[in-house]
């Protein structure tokens, strides 16, 4: 059973490209945001990746020996506010606009974080063809059988 | 011709041997490990299901582990048919045996 452990690898890279994604979705979407709940303009999030160990839930025997020292998942450690100040834009009539007329717009570079997304896209797409490598791998070793 | 007869009886100690000694353990053993694979098996199965389910009650499954669950289910399903195929061929094999 050791080769679905490998599935399990792939499927957290999946989840993990995921989140990514949303992250990346949700700059994308507030890259004009002025409001916020905690007050001030939008933050742009970062992602940080980080090793996981294994679910030993359901599956303890598949990660035992080998791949439970080498092999490792990887998952969404978390999830930090970009620190770059805003962008001072001179509008007066808007009504976020302080004393001297300048509104405080994201610091979210749209074309950047479409480039990202990109790559969480092709991740995701490169992870899926390991999963599907796996699973010919499996449906191989039945072969072997019959 | 006295010592082809004594030779019988050792078959009885063979005998004896398969009702009280270890070739019985090993027997429900491997009975056993089978059933406890087809429990796996069914356990995968169900796990598939509760995805699936999660899945399309839009309870916030990802798509991916709901996929992956199900591939897990159907290679091991496919598996134990090629083991079940097996023992079946096996058990032919020696039914068939001409005396």
């Amino acid at each position: 059973m050791n080769l679905l452990g490998v599935l399990e690898i792939s499927g957290s890279a999946l989840t993990a490209e995921r989140q990514r994604a949303e992250v990346l979705a949700s700059n994308l979407a507030n890259a004009q945001t002025t409001q916020t709940a905690k007050g001030g303009p939008y933050q742009r999030q970062l992602v940080i990746f980080g090793t996981r160990k294994a679910d030993s839930s359901t599956f303890a025997s598949a990660f035992a020996g080998f791949s439970d020292r080498y092999a490792q998942g990887v998952e969404v450690k978390r999830v930090l506010p970009d620190p770059t100040p805003p962008v001072q834009r001179f509008e007066p009539a808007h009504p976020d606009a302080d004393s001297q007329g300048y509104v405080a717009y994201p610091a979210v570079n749209p074309i950047e974080e479409m480039v990202n997304l990109m790559g969480a896209a092709r991740s995701y797409e490169l992870n899926v063809a390991a999963v599907q490598a796996t699973k010919n791998m499996i449906s191989q070793s039945f072969q072997i059988l019959s | 011709m006295g010592s082809p007869l004594s030779g019988i009886s050792p078959l009885n100690q063979v005998n004896a041997g398969v009702e009280t000694g270890k070739p019985v353990d090993d027997r429900s053993d491997f009975s056993s490990q089978l059933q406890t694979a087809f429990n796996q098996v069914e356990q995968l199965q169900t796990e598939a299901d509760q995805q699936i389910a999660g899945l399309l009650n839009g309870q916030g499954e990802d798509i991916h582990k709901a996929m992956i669950a199900v591939e897990k289910a159907n290679l091991s399903f496919q598996l134990m048919m090629q083991v079940r195929n097996k023992i079946i061929q096996a058990y032919r094999d020696v039914a068939g045996m001409a005396f």
